[in-house]
């Protein structure tokens, strides 16, 4: 809302600087978005004096003109001396005072003036009309001043233009401020002021006719349209508004068209009525009437808005029609092409009607079509004040427009509003403020809004609220009206007690901030990627649907790629791979902890899961004077899961061979499948060189995704202090000699089982393949093995015996031998 | 020459051989020649046996004066050249220590996780808990139950990712909708934690809820379709308006720091009454005006107000007894705020150089 400084003027008196008025505003809840001068605009325009005038040498329609702008131009002697400017206008002679845009200015219409030659001829500037100077609709030719109109000063300060207008936000649930004189009512709120709000009226209505006799309404829709007047004035004479209307309609910016479409602005501006004004005579005649017929939309049926855009309708917009047939309005939003008043129109059927703010707000969003009109009725327009506001309309076409204001007004009106009665105790919104605000502001302060109050039952105050306050219903509504205005700076701060209350964070965030702590320590960087995921994410990772559940699809997505909701972390993770490799950042340690989202074939929302993942590649950094660089591989990935299950003190640690379809992604030999006992917790391995190719990425990349759900499950808490030995361990080595086939895994299990419980450690230290001195297909996998006893100093015959039954045992077991 | 004379001799030549050892090894090879078991100093002791009776206190007292000497010496000899080794040693281990270290790899957390864990931080030292809902809601959580009218504009699917609906009316609360709207939708706001919260737990709450949120924005500098808000929510007996000015301008001073001025202007929301904007002053010029802040001394960073009745109803608390307040903060604004992001679209990228930066 555009609130010109001047116009708010006449409604009330304000302070005389603009930013205290603001400062106010943005203290009560009026967002003052931005203080703007109108007039910089006419920055080189200056009030000149036509001297002389004589055809154009070469042209029967310009004319090449001297003008007296005063000291603005000065000849070689320094004195004042006319400017050369070839004009094109008709409406002027010799001795007019007009307007002169000088070389260097910038007109509203963003015309710049530069010295130029027209046919030949050299013009040093520009005569202005009035809507080249953005005052007007008028373009009939130059704009020309009283004759007693200096000569030679800036335009701006001759015409006292120089308005102040405040851009103000009005927050949705107030109408009322979509008008100037809502904005005068809420300002002799803030400031406990009167306002002086004088109205125009008719001054005579033409007997000889009545409106009912020349038009009638009916209204088929009730539930879309809940009042409907019309009035119809005759005789219009369509030409430029006077100036003041026009610079009133700019400042609350809108283009000034004509004065019979600036008045609709102009009243719809100062009242926040919208209007409508139909030619009458485009109106189909039907036993000497014209029929106007309130109805919803058929579905399909179309209109050519006034914009010139051809819309297609459905059941629940609101039409106004021509006798019920074709649509001359889409109801509260926009006009239609062909019944617009044009400069042959004489008689108008002037609209102030009230529809349904919901359906209008959804007719405004389904056709993706705004205007002042649907923003004021998506709002709620107060249906009480129709007729009033018509009356003010027809006063002004009568003194703008030369109309003949036909007596009489159709009003439509079956369930008339009644104001609410609203019980506000004071009390109550000391408390509900933390503040001692006394009974009679708050009686004061909302007496200035517009409500009557009386005093009521037990201390209470009887509120009656004003019809154009829809956000007034309940008590707490009056509450905010009296904090706001109270002052909410004022209100002293405190600290609730909080009793009976304990806070801080779960076991569960705990555990999670921990999990994000030792992925840190393990040298990955948290990242985020968006939720989103494109339909053929799993398809590109090789990934199948199974455990996925079914895809979550947003109906209208911003692009393609987003148009599902991720069920795996690895797409957005590959992704990054990608985005770094491609950025010259060739070492890539992430990890991500976010939401994965299942959907269920017959349920409305999914299962919403949380996961861990993350991503190595190149290699933890680059050479260094006493690092090598070491690539980033299988094993990397699997100890960063070893160092977090273990930190975690999850039990049973196992890795296995993945197995099924569900796999593809990983790089075969280079998976595996992680679990505790026997629940998978997700999979850590290489991505398959295809899957890599997907996302364009050079390097190896080792991944990992675990179930972040399941995880926490199986974490477990620090135990109590358990002892260690005191006595001393003895250390043995064994080489043991076996098929390719036997597995790392399969080995220690069955050492561990063998070696009794004398044996506690176990660690592969070598892997050693030859050959000629293992044997072809063969392995040799040396292991340190730990003996020690609690309780006493382990000899060498209980070492000797214990290893030796170990050795027989495990070679047996995996028909391995010992290397010598 | 007598035995005495022998003896000084030997004393002198053991001094000579030990001060001579250049080494650990040289030193022992003297320390055996002279007190090993074939040693010329044991041998001579072995020979006091000998002695006449006359001699033998005179020469054995100097006997063992020489012998404790040489002990002596050696020990002296031993240590100078432990001292002389490790100098050499040290001399030999110097390095430049200007060289580049042996670093360990440390991982960073990213931006938005480190604001959203200090602003949970700074909440539960207060006392309040720490809750979560679901990303994909239903309309009556997200809208509805939050008191949000049904044809208010948020709720068109150019404010609001909807989704579709693999089993329609069987929300808990279905609703109507218009063409490319339905029951289900990505939440636009952490707001309706409010309600699942209420709907668990009995006042007091002190609570927030940090999450993700979504909307249809098209990513840019200033915005990303998906991003992070922190919900607050306390309902108790006897909250009022100065609690909720007490409480966030402990979060706005706690947050951005102790010498910054707050000030509460108000605005409207459909789940709050009365609401306001909070704003703290501008960093950069200290609320005197500047471009960062457009000149109006002040930076908008979060909304909040008093519980609107309705929503206390709807989730069955009893608003003539329980009073609340909520509010939301974005944590993108925060982290633009705090440190000058000119582009929000980094925090999505996973790249390397903007994650080890924070």
């Amino acid at each position: 809302m555009r609130v010109s400084y001047s116009w708010l003027r006449d409604l009330i008196d304000v302070p005389e600087a603009p930013e205290e008025l603001s400062r106010e505003y943005i203290r009560t809840g009026t967002e003052v978005e931005a203080i703007d001068t109108v007039g910089d605009t006419f920055d080189h325009v200056v009030t000149a004096q036509v001297v002389s005038k004589e055809l154009h040498p070469d042209s029967d329609h310009l004319w090449v003109t001297k003008v007296d702008v005063g000291r603005f131009n000065l000849g070689e002697n320094g004195e004042p001396e006319p400017l050369q400017i070839v004009c094109g206008a008709q409406n002027f002679n010799e001795g007019d005072h007009i307007v002169t845009a000088l070389v260097g200015a910038e007109l509203p219409g963003g015309i710049k003036i530069k010295k130029s030659k027209l046919r030949g001829v050299v013009s040093c500037g520009m005569n202005c009309s009035a809507r080249e100077l953005g005052l007007s609709g008028d373009h009939s030719g130059i704009m020309i001043l009283p004759s007693d109109a200096p000569v030679g000063v800036p335009f701006a300060e001759y015409h006292g233009s120089s308005d102040t207008v405040l851009d103000c936000e009005i927050t949705p649930n107030r109408p009322d401020c979509l008008s100037m004189i809502g904005m005068a009512v809420e300002t002799s709120a803030i400031f406990d002021r009167d306002t002086h709000i004088e109205l125009p009226k008719i001054e005579h209505e033409d007997g000889s006719v009545h409106v009912d006799d020349l038009v009638d309404v009916t209204i088929e829709a009730p539930e879309l349209c809940s009042r409907y007047t019309a009035r119809v004035v005759r005789g219009v004479k369509i030409g430029p508004s006077p100036e003041w209307l026009a610079s009133r309609v700019a400042a609350a910016g809108m283009r000034p068209i004509n004065n019979v479409v600036d008045v609709t602005n102009y009243v719809m501006m100062l009242t926040g009525q919208p209007l409508h004004a139909f030619d009458l005579g485009k109106l189909t005649e039907r036993d000497g009437h014209r029929h106007v017929v309130v109805r919803a939309a058929a579905d399909g049926e179309r209109i050519v808005t006034l914009d010139g855009v051809e819309r297609e309708l459905s059941d629940d917009m609101c039409v106004i029609t021509d006798d019920g047939a074709r649509p001359v309005c889409l109801a509260g939003v926009m006009g239609s092409l062909d019944s617009e008043i044009d400069e042959a129109t004489h008689d108008v059927l002037l609209e102030a009607a009230c529809f349904d703010s919901s359906h209008i707000s959804r007719t405004s969003r389904n056709l993706s079509l705004i205007s002042e009109a649907s923003i004021r009725y998506e709002r709620q327009v107060d249906r009480t004040r129709c007729a009033e506001v018509s009356r003010i309309a027809a006063a002004l076409f009568e003194q703008c427009c030369g109309a003949t204001v036909v007596s009489g007004a159709i009003d439509i009106y079956p369930v008339p509003v009644e104001p609410a009665t609203i019980t506000l105790r004071p009390a109550r919104a000391c408390a509900i403020a933390g503040a001692d605000i006394p009974a009679e502001f708050m009686a004061a302060r909302l007496t200035r809004l517009g409500c009557t109050v009386e005093d009521g039952a037990d201390g209470a105050l009887a509120v009656t609220v004003p019809t154009n306050r829809p956000d007034l219903e309940r008590e707490i509504d009056l509450i905010e009206e009296v904090v706001r205005l109270w002052g909410m700076d004022t209100v002293p701060a405190t600290i609730p007690a909080a009793r009976n209350h304990i806070g801080g964070l779960t076991h569960d965030q705990r555990l999670r901030r921990r999990i994000s702590d030792i992925m840190r320590s393990c040298g990955l960087n948290e990242t985020l990627s968006y939720a989103f995921a494109a339909p053929d994410d799993l398809e590109r990772c090789g990934m199948t649907d199974e455990g996925h559940g079914v895809p979550v699809k947003i109906m209208r997505p911003l692009v393609a790629e987003q148009s599902e909701m991720r069920r795996t972390l690895l797409p957005g993770l590959l992704t990054s791979v990608a985005y770094n490799e491609a950025h010259g950042q060739s070492n890539v340690h992430l990890f991500e902890m976010g939401t994965l989202f299942h959907g269920r074939e017959n349920a409305s929302t999914p299962k919403e899961r949380q996961s861990i993942a993350g991503v190595l590649s190149g290699a933890w950094g680059d050479i260094t004077w006493n690092q090598k660089y070491a690539p980033l591989r299988f094993f990397d990935g699997k100890g960063v899961i070893e160092e977090l299950l273990s930190q975690l003190r999850v039990e049973k640690v196992r890795f296995r061979v993945p197995e099924g379809e569900g796999y593809g992604f990983l790089q075969p030999g280079r998976g595996a499948e992680v679990l505790s006992g026997g629940t998978v917790l997700g999979w850590v391995g290489e991505i398959h060189p295809a899957v890599r190719e997907e996302f364009d990425i050079a390097l190896p990349v080792v991944a990992f995704e675990l179930s972040l759900d399941t995880l926490m499950r199986c974490a477990n808490d620090q135990g109590a202090y358990r002892e260690f030995s005191t006595y001393p361990s003895v250390d043995v080595d064994l080489a043991i000699v076996v098929d390719e086939g036997v597995t790392c895994e399969t080995l220690v299990q069955r050492i561990t089982s063998a070696g009794g419980k004398l044996l506690r450690d176990v660690r592969l230290f070598d892997v050693y393949r030859d050959d000629e001195r293992v044997g072809a297909g063969k392995k040799s996998m040396a292991f340190a093995l730990t003996y020690r006893a609690d309780d006493h100093t382990l000899t060498s015959e209980e070492v000797e015996r214990c290893h030796g039954r170990l050795v027989t045992k495990v070679c047996r077991a995996v028909g391995g031998e010992v290397r010598s | 020459m007598s035995v005495l004379d022998d003896l000084e001799a030997l004393a002198s030549r053991a001094e000579e051989m030990i001060e001579g050892a250049s080494d650990a090894e040289k030193l022992e090879t003297a320390r055996v020649a002279l007190l090993g078991r074939k040693g010329e100093l044991t041998a001579f002791m072995h020979m006091m046996g000998k002695v006449s009776p006359e001699e033998r206190p005179v020469l054995g007292k100097r006997a063992n004066e020489v012998r404790r000497m040489v002990e002596s010496l050696i020990e002296r000899r031993g240590n100078g050249l432990r001292r002389e080794a490790m100098e050499a040693l040290i001399g030999a281990e110097a390095v430049d220590v200007t060289l580049p270290g042996a670093r360990p790899v440390l991982g960073h957390q990213h931006l938005i996780t480190q604001i959203q864990q200090e602003i949970e931080d700074v909440f539960c030292a207060i006392g309040y808990t720490v809750e979560a809902g679901p990303e994909v809601e239903t309309s009556w959580y997200n809208f509805t139950a939050l008191n949000a009218p049904m044809d208010h504009p948020s709720r068109s699917a150019r404010d609001t990712f909807y989704v579709v609906d693999n089993a329609p009316g069987s929300v808990a609360h279905p609703e109507p909708h218009a063409t490319g709207e339905s029951d289900v939708l990505l939440r636009t706001q952490t707001s309706g934690g409010q309600i699942h919260i209420m709907e668990h737990q009995k006042p007091p709450i002190y609570a927030i809820v940090p999450g993700t949120v979504y909307r249809p924005d098209t990513a840019d500098a200033c915005h990303l379709p998906q991003f992070h808000q922190v919900e607050g929510l306390v309902v108790d007996e006897g909250i009022t308006f100065g609690d909720l000015k007490g409480t966030l301008d402990y979060f706005a001073k706690a947050m951005f720091g102790p010498d910054r001025k707050t000030r509460y202007r108000p605005h409207f929301f459909p789940f709050t009454e009365p609401s306001c904007e909070l704003d703290v002053s501008c960093h950069v010029c200290g609320g005197k005006g500047c471009s960062f802040c457009k000149h109006s001394g002040w930076i908008e960073i979060l909304g909040c107000g008093m519980v609107d009745p309705n929503v206390l109803i709807n989730c069955g608390v009893d608003p003539e007894r329980y009073t609340g307040f909520a509010f939301g903060i974005g944590v993108e604004r925060v982290a633009a705020l705090r440190y000058d992001l000119p582009d929000l679209r980094a925090l999505m990228t996973g790249d390397m150089r903007f994650l080890a930066q924070f």
